[in-house]
């Protein structure tokens, strides 16, 4: 009794369209966007409401209110909704309903003396064409990157996963401004509990508005205060597609050109996926290459802070020489000599990431030659030491995800300034710290330093180095996927003796 | 008091990772300088005590392994008090935990002593154990899943030092070792004795014991970890005999170091210093491991909340390890430590064993009648 009494206050229709258009620019505050349009026909008033940038505007003209204005029939709702050729006619009669529907794009339209209105949704949203990738550029294998519209993500992901396996859960996330989440996984694959404490995680998330994909990364993830990011951060739909096909999950969220992947290792943010493209021992060697660059560019710089502060006896004497003379005129201490150079490079490289492509050059080339030449002549730094500094800031632009590529960098100052307070000792507990670090950290509760501890052999072949497609018949069995043979090993080369 | 141990089905261990928990305690800063104090009482037959020591251990070992089949999961805490009663039994285990917290003591003097000796002069001994003391407290209060894993990685990444022993082993006069069998027994046993500081630490399988998940596994090991230890110490002496000669190893406290600084590279000398920096590697598993000793115990005994037992032993450690900063007296805490673990791991499991058979027999007996 009460529940129909509600619901009677709360309903519009029947209104007369005058009142109807009062009141909805009473709502809109006499916004200009709402175009309430009325017609009559055949004696009877009938009303065509929308916001105009957000609908495709000829479809309303063509198949909408064409055909109510030239039928000779007399419009009832049933016959609109069997008529009109549209296919998404649905009946609404709440105020709220119609003013959240006016927002993602609907048309409505409304008959006087009606009990409901009618909604189309015919959203027009405006997108980029698809572009090559830029902050993961690969040299071969596919360019493409994922763009800010949610629908072209998805069918680039379908069209590179055509498997009815494939599921994408819709969930919304934020509380005021209310966005589409979509949770990408292949059935078959996919770790259960992986997948259900991730649709826990993005169905607790609790704020009022989510930015981008990486922002809602940072609410899910397994420890927000951690300099490495725990979840991979992709805006390659080839990445996605083979993370997926190994049993991972996925994240899209609208409006956002990135897809979040997890779980995630920390040797998988040194992987890209051009090491599958290229033979498998040239990708082993680019792998490896990666890991060692990651640890030059962490230690390089503190290592001579260190070596030249407090203890010259580890250098030899040959190359002591050559340090001292390129020191000789240096005033400062080495530790604000490499404090400064290294945020030189900073500034160059921030410079250089919000100035156009061309200037962006330009700023490189000035930096880079003009002020390191000028630097080391006016006997500010030491030349060897602007070797050290570019060649860990090289290492440090290797890793594949740029996420990763930025915690190493910022990584290295406290290093520096332990290195240049506690010498080699400082070092070492900078590197003791973070490897405790690293042990502790977890993704999706998958621990981040898997495979190497806890240790499972089989899977070294994937995060370190790598084997020839044939012998890769098994999925990382880390992260537990529910089927974890690719494709059957019989494949594999029998034995043969010498031919002869 | 329980006296077996309820492990939560997420922290079981495999019994793989025994292998690394027991030499990473095993092997610390004792080995460092082993050789001399071997050397010192049994001469150039000192690899015979680290053999007989290394097979007592294994003999130790194996008692200590009977010791908790009798029980279905439990640790020393349980069985002390099941043998001794409560009173007593948690007497025993306090004197346990106090044996932990003094080697943890030990070790963390220990180090900033050799940092002092070889990198920093000057280093202010509480600058070092805050540093070392954060390492710990931030490990420890990971759980256990997170110590093993650190005492596995660190395992792995400090045995590359090995490396730099060739070209010193390159360099052994075969005749530091003749004559041969010289030493009387009562020498080589004293010998043996003698590496009792850098062998203790294998009591740990008395505390994770519980925590294995495959149990019938738990052998093979433990017994590769202690031989994997010996085989170390017997390598490290053996070379330290050999290349120096009797005046300069008895001269030289941290002989071992001391042998690192033979090998160099064109673009880095005087190694000892990158090894006693990396040594930190060694010793913080070891360090973990005992804290994670004394804070388990408190709360199994006393049921201490870990953290508390952590963040007071924390502040007490560094209290010590800022006023005992003289060399005699951290040679004092080693040499007490070194006897309380001879005590303690070498003989105490002996005297456990038979009371524990006799009181099963008892019971089943008992048990026998009951049922009859």
């Amino acid at each position: 009794m009460r529940k129909k009494r509600k619901q009677q206050l709360n309903s519009l229709f029947p209104i007369t369209v005058e009142k109807l258009e009062q009141l909805m620019n009473e709502r809109f505050e006499n916004n200009p966007d709402l175009s309430i349009s009325t017609y009559e026909h055949q004696d009877k008033k009938i009303a065509v409401f929308f916001i105009g940038y957000l609908i495709q505007s000829d479809k309303v003209e063509n198949f909408l209110v064409k055909p109510l204005l030239e039928s000779k029939k007399e419009w009832t709702n049933n016959l609109i909704l069997n008529e009109i050729p549209i296919g998404s006619g649905q009946e609404t009669k709440l105020l709220d309903d119609i003013l959240e529907g006016l927002i993602i794009g609907e048309v409505f339209v409304y008959i006087e003396n009606e009990d409901s209105a009618i909604n189309y949704l015919l959203p027009k949203k405006e997108k980029r064409s698809l572009a090559k990738a830029e902050t993961e550029s690969v040299v071969i294998g596919p360019q493409v990157a994922f763009t800010e519209s949610m629908v072209t993500n998805l069918n680039l992901i379908r069209w590179g996963l055509r498997s009815t396996d494939l599921v994408l859960e819709k969930i919304m996330v934020g509380k005021r401004t209310p966005r589409e989440v979509r949770l990408v996984y292949l059935k078959s694959i996919a770790n259960e509990t992986d997948i259900n404490t991730m649709r826990q995680r993005l169905q607790e998330v609790e704020v009022d508005a989510v930015e981008d994909s990486n922002v809602l990364m940072q609410y899910i993830e397994d420890s927000s205060t951690s300099i490495f990011p725990q979840f991979y951060s992709t805006e390659l739909p080839d990445r996605a597609v083979y993370s997926l096909t190994n049993g991972r999950i996925a994240v899209l969220v609208e409006n956002s050109p990135t897809a979040i992947i997890a779980p995630t290792t920390f040797f998988n943010f040194f992987e890209s996926t051009e090491d599958l493209y290229m033979r498998w021992n040239a990708g082993s060697f680019l792998r490896l290459l990666r890991f060692i660059a990651m640890f030059i560019s962490v230690t390089l710089t503190p290592m001579y802070v260190a070596a030249v502060t407090f203890h010259y006896e580890i250098i030899p004497t040959q190359l002591l020489i050559s340090i001292g003379q390129s020191r000789a005129g240096v005033p400062f201490p080495p530790i604000f000599e490499a404090l400064f150079l290294e945020l030189m490079i900073e500034l160059l490289r921030e410079a250089g990431a919000r100035l156009p492509t061309k200037v962006g050059q330009t700023i490189g080339i000035v930096g880079g030659v003009v002020i390191g030449t000028a630097a080391v002549q006016a006997g500010i730094t030491s030349n060897i030491l602007i070797i050290f500094i570019t060649i860990s800031a090289l290492a440090s632009f290797t890793a594949p995800s740029y996420l990763m590529g930025t915690s190493i960098r910022v990584l290295r100052f406290p290093m520096i300034i332990l290195a240049g307070i506690l010498g080699i000792i400082g070092i070492m507990f900078g590197i003791c710290f973070m490897l405790i670090h690293l042990l502790k950290l977890t993704s999706l509760g998958r621990p981040y330093l898997s495979p190497i501890y806890p240790l499972r052999l089989e899977d070294f072949n994937k995060v370190l180095f790598r084997l020839p497609q044939n012998y890769q018949w098994k999925r990382f069995t880390s992260f537990r996927p529910k089927d974890l043979t690719r494709f059957s090993k019989n494949k594999a080369a029998e034995k043969k003796d010498i031919d002869e | 008091m329980d006296i077996n141990v309820k492990v939560k089905s997420n922290l079981g261990v495999r019994a793989f990772y025994l292998f690394f928990i027991i030499s990473s305690l095993q092997l610390g800063v004792g080995i460092m300088g082993a050789p001399r104090i071997i050397f010192m009482e049994a001469r150039q037959d000192s690899w015979i005590s680290i053999i007989i020591a290394t097979i007592y251990i294994i003999i130790v070992i194996f008692v200590m392994y009977l010791i908790l089949k009798q029980y279905e999961n439990a640790d020393i805490f349980g069985i002390q008090v099941d043998i001794f009663g409560t009173w007593l039994g948690k007497m025993l285990g306090t004197v346990y935990i106090i044996y932990f917290a003094a080697t943890l003591l030990s070790v963390l003097i220990t180090y900033t002593e050799v940092v002092k000796i070889f990198i920093f002069p000057e280093l202010s001994p509480f600058v070092m154990g805050l540093l070392l003391i954060l390492l710990i407290t931030y490990s420890v209060l990971g759980g256990l899943r997170i110590i093993i894993g650190i005492s596995f990685l660190f395992f792995l990444l400090t045995h590359w030092l090995l490396f730099l022993l060739i070209e010193p082993a390159l360099e052994i006069d075969i005749t530091h070792f003749q004559p041969a069998f010289q030493a009387s027994f009562t020498e080589l046993l004293k010998g043996a004795k003698a590496t009792n500081y850098t062998f203790i630490g294998f009591e740990i399988l008395f505390f994770v014991y519980p925590f294995i998940e495959n149990k019938e596994k738990v052998k093979l090991p433990v017994f590769l970890a202690v031989f994997w230890t010996g085989l170390l110490v017997l390598i490290t002496t053996v070379i330290a005999i050999g290349f120096y000669s009797p005046d300069q190893l008895e001269r030289r406290e941290w002989s071992v170091l001391n042998l690192f600084k033979v090998q160099s590279f064109s673009f880095i000398e005087r190694l000892d210093y990158v090894v006693v920096a990396e040594w930190m590697m060694v010793i913080t598993p070891n360090m973990i491991l005992l804290m994670w000793g004394v804070t388990y115990g408190m709360k199994r005994l006393y049921k201490v909340p870990q953290k508390t037992t952590l963040y007071i032993v924390s502040f007490f450690l560094l209290v010590g390890c800022t006023f005992i900063d003289q060399h005699f007296q951290i040679q004092k805490v080693i040499n007490g430590v070194a006897q309380f673990g001879f005590w303690i791991a070498y003989v105490y499991p002996f005297l456990l064993l038979p009371l524990i058979l006799l009181k099963k027999r008892r019971r089943k007996r008992r048990g026998d009648e009951n049922s009859a």
